[in-house]
């Protein structure tokens, strides 16, 4: 048994046009005995970057409070909100501080980043669990259930995507893929981020 | 004589003073006026400016950050906002004091700092430098509107001696005195926002320096409860919101004024 | 084996936690309160490593007094939930880490409504409807999901832990005898005869 299938869960993130989305299911296992299953992978950082933490569930509470910690003395001393980009090195520096005693966790994060011309340019990212950064151009994946996304974002992915039919690539992504796994499932989350703002959904999944 | 006990900051003097912090209280009372009123439904806080001027460039406050209009009246955590009087450079070190220890209380309790607690933290810190030597007290005194579960809104103001106390109304700040009999006055207990936002901007209009209010003297604040999530809702006036809200009131400055001056 | 279960009611939480203090095979007691009431409105069943038990829940039990003593009034259930779970997290990541298994049962008086985290070793925590640790769990937790009710009245409450309970006597080789039974709402944290 690895640390990292201990309390199960998945998080996967898409580009669309002009948009990102970000979904995660709901569930808190110990092994294959379900605890939660109201269990929140995801966390807003500001209005526009969402951060995804699959993995061990003690670190998914400790990293989402010492994000939220150091984005807020950030926002303090900087005066501004802080970009996707940054918040992606800010992501990867603090997990590679615990080089040889790593929190086990995987993040995932979407957001819109402010380009030179004043639009918003679609940003997804993941990193490993000592913080080696991933930018993606169309999905990243992380968690339990990750090979299996892998498969179906593969198939169903494809440029250019609205924010509706976008909503629906992730949305059937995310419940197809946690079918194919036991430790990710009980009900699936899904955030879509627009420039102007953000749509939560929650879906019912499959119980078993 | 009694100058060998003004130098150093905690010896007592032979009638058992601190002048130190007399002196510093002494400064606060020059300062620029900053107006509390807390009522049932939120807090209003109010400030007036000192360093104006046509010259004086204010595009580095930035949009989108944190929270402070500038000089005076700042947030501190998403629960309180600030109102500071006295000398500018300490009052911006307590601020960032304030707002470390808002969010150390955040990471370690997962909920927003409770109001007296953070003016507790503050003037834990302020009691110190009249206690141990060589240094300076904070030339500044605070005021603190908030909100938070257990006391729901609240009102608090701090000296720089490291006392705190809370207030129904108050004010700090030049000309104090003129303005806390007002309040006196016109103070009722179950009084709501909108009244307090009257009584404030009436408050400040009769104990300011100028004749006239308006964006370039004014700060303006209020905490409310966001009536959907019952979350409080700190919003810090924008300097055209407080023009048309001193419209609104009838407070604004008018033409025929300009006309005279020139 | 040690068993405990909690579960949410209409404005109330009760708690249930075996009462045999265990030395390898060697039942040493059986009147062991394995529930603190670590404020007025607050309950904290623990199990787990024997010594750790004890000073953990002391060190919680003391810190969250002195909260009180220092503010005049308590932690909310989950902001002490959140304290006591970072203690067990950055324990977890230190030489010698507590293995401590909690449940934490309150009432939020600001907001008037009962609360229950569920807490194991490793600092994972979760709000519950309803929560169970050790062999009694996996009987008691299928139970729950199909007779929790939340709105449920005291008695009602009641007679769904009697449920659980019978079934852990029932079907778990080693069950333990005896439990005892707290409960708290708006009125505090009092202990119950089943």
């Amino acid at each position: 048994m690895s640390i990292m299938e201990y309390n199960g869960g998945s998080v996967i993130a898409m580009v669309g046009k002009d948009c990102v989305a970000i979904a995660s299911d709901l569930r808190l296992g110990n092994q294959a005995l379900g605890i939660s299953s109201n269990f929140q992978k995801i966390f807003p950082v500001t209005d526009r970057i969402y951060l995804g933490l699959p993995g061990l569930a003690t670190d998914v509470t400790t990293l989402r409070e010492t994000f939220r910690y150091r984005v807020n003395m950030y926002t303090i001393k900087e005066e501004r909100e802080i970009e996707p980009e940054t918040f992606a090195h800010l992501v990867s520096s603090t997990l590679y501080e615990r080089r040889f005693g790593p929190y086990f966790i995987e993040p995932v994060m979407a957001g819109l980043s402010r380009s030179a011309t004043g639009g918003f340019k679609p940003f997804i990212a993941a990193t490993d669990l000592i913080g080696c950064l991933n930018f993606a151009k169309d999905f990243v994946v992380a968690g339990t259930a990750s090979s299996k996304l892998y498969g179906v974002a593969e198939g169903l992915w494809e440029p250019d995507l609205d924010p509706e039919q976008l909503f629906e690539t992730i949305s059937q992504t995310m419940l197809n893929a946690v079918d194919r796994d036991a430790y990710s499932g009980w009900g699936v989350v899904v955030h879509v981020i627009e420039k102007d703002k953000v749509t939560t959904r929650t879906l019912k999944g499959r119980m078993d | 004589m009694s100058r060998r006990y003004d130098s150093r900051t905690t010896i007592f003097s032979p009638e058992g003073r601190l002048y130190q912090i007399e002196y510093a209280m002494e400064a606060i009372s020059h300062a620029g006026t900053v107006l509390g009123v807390l009522a049932k439904d939120g807090v209003v806080l109010a400030a007036e400016k000192k360093v104006t001027g046509k010259l004086l460039d204010l595009s580095g406050a930035k949009e989108g950050g944190y929270g402070g209009s500038g000089e005076k009246i700042f947030l501190l955590n998403s629960n309180v906002i600030g109102g500071v009087a006295g000398l500018t450079a300490d009052a911006n070190s307590l601020i960032n004091y304030a707002r470390s220890a808002a969010q150390q209380h955040l990471l370690q309790y997962n909920e927003d700092i409770p109001v007296e607690l953070l003016a507790q933290r503050l003037c834990d810190m302020k009691q110190g430098y009249t206690q141990y030597g060589g240094l300076r007290p904070f030339g500044v005194s605070l005021l603190y509107a908030g909100y938070d579960q257990h006391y729901q809104f609240q009102l608090y103001h701090s000296d720089p001696s490291g006392n705190y106390s809370g207030w129904k109304a108050t004010c700090i700040g030049a000309n104090n005195g003129t303005a806390q009999s007002l309040l006196k006055q016109e103070y009722k207990d179950d009084i709501e926002v909108k009244a307090a936002i009257s009584l404030v901007l009436k408050t400040m209009s009769k104990t300011m320096d100028s004749t006239t209010l308006g964006s370039e003297k004014l700060e303006f604040a209020v905490i409310t409860l966001d009536p959907e999530t019952k979350t409080p809702k700190a919003k810090i006036y924008k300097p055209d919101e407080i023009d048309e809200l001193l419209k609104a009131e009838g407070l604004a400055k008018k033409e025929d004024d300009n006309a005279m001056k020139t | 084996m040690e068993t405990s279960f909690a579960l949410t009611g209409k404005g109330y939480v009760i708690v249930a936690s075996d009462t045999t203090a265990a030395r390898s095979i060697v039942k040493m007691k059986t009147d062991e309160d394995k529930i603190k009431v670590v404020s007025p409105h607050l309950l904290m069943s623990y199990s787990g490593e024997p010594g750790d038990t004890i000073q953990f829940s002391e060190y919680v039990e003391r810190n969250l007094r002195l909260f009180h003593i220092r503010n005049n009034y308590s932690l909310r259930p989950s902001a002490a939930a959140s304290w006591i779970r970072r203690s067990l997290a950055q324990s977890l990541r230190s030489r010698k880490p507590y293995s401590v298994n909690l449940m934490l049962s309150g009432y939020d008086v600001t907001e008037e409504k009962p609360h229950l985290y569920w807490i194991d070793y490793l600092g994972t925590m979760t709000e519950v409807p309803f929560g169970a640790h050790g062999y009694g769990s996996y009987f008691a937790l299928s139970l729950l999901d199909r007779y929790h009710d939340p709105e449920a009245t005291l008695e009602e409450g009641l007679a769904t832990l009697q449920r659980c309970i019978e079934e852990v006597a029932k079907r778990l080789v080693v069950s333990p005898g005896k439990y005892k039974v707290k409960v708290v709402d708006k009125d505090g944290a009092r202990e119950i005869e089943l």
